[in-house]
């Protein structure tokens, strides 16, 4: 005996269909991202398996051997796996502690131009960074870098200093990474808080100015507050890859005089994995990667929502 | 709404699960005949890379077509030997290997070792030209695992192309003569980093240039470039081969002498201190640039026209000379050690499969042929060469399209699959030519030859011995970095210390298995 149809789920149901049909152009829109993320990103979840087993090119797949978790033992009895982890984590989190407020000020201060053309100027040279390649970047440092004749210890001699590596040497390689994903990446990650910043309703600047508030105050009481959400948007979205830290930029700087403090994960898994024909190994690597920024982006969309009311989802 | 979330998820899955399982219909063999060809997919090392593949209207492929039945379709690989080896390895990972491929050997032991590459005893009687023209007992067994030939190894890099030079004209200025001891070697270089050979009032210049080019078999950190120096010491090489101190080098007393060397150079200004971070490019434009006087460099880079023409600019009075093997405190001299260099292009196993090896035979013994040689080494004759009197095949007043010239060296891009570094391709090659600024007469032929004749060590079989661990290089390489840059000291203790857990972690393993290839292989001298 067939079951009475609710009222009120068939109303549902025929509201959505007519607000799909209402925003069709947005949806079909969005269809092909969908189908992007179907066959790149979920389809191949399906391989994934082989971070539990000891992948056979000939056998596929399906056909190669069960080995449980002996390819996760191998990345986590690394000699260097404690010195993988913390190279990993310093760079992701260096570069979100400083990109992150680089490129919020920068909006700011883009947004709060008044002459047009000098923001026009000021917004293209922060980008035009993001475009070049670590290659090119490189022979950028190095011309400025160099211990022999580097711009910087060009300076550094002139007031009877000694050169220093910057490349090469332990205490100055992290920063010369941190600050020069800064430099690359500030101008085009400054856009998306410059939309947010456009959102903001004009009429509250207006009625602060009348009040007599000052730039500074508005920036604080006004601007901040109202794109905090974003900022919290990006800072969860960029916790989820934490463990990922840059791997071309690293895999140009790095040499092995600064490998105790450049090796990272994906530099190690790109050697041991990759060259050596491990993808087991690489994938196990990617999978517990994966795992931990899920966790972590959970875990940070949770307290935003405990302490400020704004969360992803 | 949770109906529609269930069915998709259920149709991803569904189309995951097809997606890994989905195989390649099994194709119909064919004939081998001009209308129904046999493909043959070729991934190539290019002789040009930033030239340009190969274009469509090349006669070749009429020829393979119409009489060989031989449909090539050609893929240039990367020019950078790890970008190679990434495109290689992930398509071995998708068992999607091409018909027939240039590949490394440590690259190919783990394809031999997943079964996706076929076995090719049998090929070289099937190739009787270009067997007796490239492959000897030495190439083959390059290219042998358990006594089973996977690939076809002709001949690559010619051996002991990289020599000595150091500046005449800065010894002339400061009055001093080609040093031929270490002693002498050292007060060169202060001599050229303080006493301004150059005349220019600057304190610009420094003695030693280099950069550091290693890999996991010939050259260990901190690499070739600096092998005149560690030939003093008798440590050049990774791997050492006469009894009884076979294994690797870096287990010798000497190789600690050798670093406090280094260290001391370095520490001491005598080295270009831009060495550590230069990569190939930075150190070539640096010494066009007349920075330091004294380098480690190959043949072709440093004499060949358009390599020299920047430093003839720049310096027109400047010269440098080829010099032997400086002699260390203990007798050792040696310019580097060498191994035979090989290019090894394997056959995959889906391919013998379908059946075509016979066809790849084929394919190969074809370039080797006069017709094949030559079309893929110059181009057409008349077209893109003209043979002079010698029987060299030469430019002449061919232009653009002469094999020398943007139109025509894209026809070449195949010649490294024919080459085996004969006299007439090394003179065609390695022109005599006139400097634009200075007006003297270079060949970098001449420099080979002159390079060649200097003391060499024979590292023959190094590119055969087994390669550490990822985690077991990054020690080795590190440690020895560390030491030259000062954040670890370099005492007897420590470098105690760095060989014990190199030891442990893994260098013990990779010696012991060093030594018993090597006496497996015979290669171990006087024993």
């Amino acid at each position: 005996m067939g079951k009475a149809k609710d009222p009120a789920a068939v109303m549902k149901k025929s509201k959505l269909r007519r607000e799909i049909k209402r925003h069709r152009s947005i949806y079909i829109l969005a269809l092909f991202p969908l189908i992007y993320y179907i066959i790149f990103k979920y389809v191949p979840i399906w391989n994934a398996q082989i971070a539990f087993k000891d992948f056979r090119a000939i056998a596929g797949v399906s056909g190669s051997e069960w080995i449980g978790l002996e390819n996760f033992r191998e990345f986590f009895n690394s000699f260097y796996f404690w010195s993988l982890i913390r190279n990993t984590v310093m760079y992701s989190v260096g570069k979100i502690l400083i990109s992150l407020p680089l490129s919020i000020l920068l909006a700011i201060a883009i947004y709060e131009c008044t002459r047009p053309i000098l923001r026009k100027v000021v917004q293209t040279l922060a980008y035009l960074p993001h475009f070049l390649s670590w290659v090119i970047m490189y022979g950028i440092l190095l011309t400025l870098l160099a211990p022999g004749d580097g711009v910087f210890n060009d300076i550094v001699k002139l007031f009877g200093g000694h050169p220093i590596d910057f490349l090469s040497n332990t205490s100055t390689f992290p920063w010369v990474v941190l600050i020069s994903d800064a430099w690359k990446e500030m101008g085009w990650s400054a856009i998306i808080f410059i939309a947010a910043l456009m959102g903001i309703d004009v009429s509250l600047f207006e009625a602060a100015v009348v009040e007599g508030a000052t730039s500074w105050q508005r920036v604080r009481y006004i601007t901040l507050p109202s794109i905090m959400p974003v900022i919290v948007t990006v800072l969860i979205l960029k916790l989820g890859t934490i463990l990922d830290a840059g791997f071309n930029q690293i895999f140009m700087l790095y040499s092995p005089q600064v490998y105790s403090v450049g090796d990272i994960i994906d530099t190690w898994v790109y050697r041991q994995g990759l060259l050596d024909f491990k993808f087991s190994l690489a994938t196990a690597v990617g999978l517990f990667k994966g795992v931990f920024g899920m966790i972590l982006v959970i875990f940070a969309n949770w307290l935003s929502g405990r302490l400020s009311d704004s969360s992803l989802f | 709404m949770k109906k529609a979330l269930s069915l998709l998820m259920a149709m991803l899955i569904t189309a995951s699960i097809f997606a890994a399982g989905a195989k390649e219909p099994a194709a119909a063999q064919a004939a081998g005949t001009p209308e129904d060809p046999v493909t043959i997919d070729l991934w190539f090392g290019a002789a040009i890379t930033e030239a340009g593949m190969i274009p469509e209207d090349w006669i070749g492929y009429d020829i393979l077509r119409n009489e060989h039945g031989i449909d090539l379709k050609l893929t240039m690989l990367p020019s950078s030997e790890s970008d190679q080896d990434m495109k290689i390895q992930a398509a071995g990972a998708g068992n999607a290997l091409p018909d027939l491929f240039m590949v490394r050997r440590p690259v190919l032991e783990n394809l031999v070792n997943q079964g996706l590459v076929a076995q090719v005893d049998d090929c070289f009687e099937k190739m009787p030209v270009r067997t007796a023209q490239q492959y000897d007992a030495d190439s083959i067994r390059n290219s042998s695992f358990d006594g089973h030939a996977y690939g076809f190894a002709s001949p690559g890099a010619i051996a002991k192309n990289e020599g000595l030079l150091i500046r005449k004209d800065w010894l002339d200025n400061l009055g001093l003569a080609v040093p031929t001891t270490l002693d002498e070697l050292t007060e060169v270089l202060r001599a050229f980093t303080f006493d301004d050979p150059n005349g220019n009032g600057i304190d610009d210049t420094y003695g030693y240039g280099a950069f550091v080019e290693t890999d996991a078999s010939l050259k260990g950190y901190p690499g070739s470039r600096l092998w005149p120096i560690m030939g003093a010491f008798g440590v050049e090489g990774l791997w050492c081969f006469d009894a009884p101190n076979q294994g690797l080098s870096i287990f010798k007393p000497e190789f600690y002498d050798f670093m406090v060397y280094l260290k001391g150079i370095c520490d001491e200004g005598l080295i270009d201190p831009n060495w550590l971070s230069y990569k190939k490019d930075d150190f070539r434009a640096a010494w066009k640039q007349g920075r330091f006087g004294v380098m480690y460099e190959q043949n072709a880079a440093y004499a060949s026209e358009s390599n020299y023409a920047p430093f003839d600019m720049n310096f027109p009075d400047g010269e440098w000379i080829i010099i032997d093997a400086i002699t260390g405190p203990d007798g050792h001299a040696a310019i580097g050690a060498y191994d035979m260099n090989y290019r090894i292009y394997a056959v995959s196993q889906k391919a013998a499969d379908a059946g075509k090896l016979d066809k790849i035979c084929e394919l190969l013994e074809w370039m080797s042929s006069d017709e094949g040689y030559y079309l893929l080494g110059w181009g057409q004759e008349g077209v893109n060469f003209v043979f002079d009197e010698n029987g060299t095949p030469v430019a002449g007043d061919l232009g653009d399209n002469a094999f020398t010239g943007s139109k025509g060296q894209v026809y070449t891009q195949l010649r490294n699959m024919v080459f085996y570094n004969s006299d007439v391709e090394l003179a065609s090659r390695y022109p005599t030519y006139t400097t634009a600024v200075s007006g003297k007469e270079m060949s970098a032929l001449a420099a080979l030859r002159q390079m060649q004749g200097m003391k060499w060590t024979s590292g023959v079989g190094s590119g055969t011995l087994p390669t550490p661990s990822a985690d077991v290089q990054r020690y080795y390489d590190q440690s020895l970095a560390e030491f030259l840059s000062g954040s670890r000291a370099l005492t007897p203790e420590n470098w105690q210390a760095f060989l014990d857990q190199f030891k442990a972690i893994g260098g013990a393993d990779w010696n012991a298995e060093g030594i018993a290839a090597m006496e497996a292989a015979g290669l171990v001298r006087g024993e």
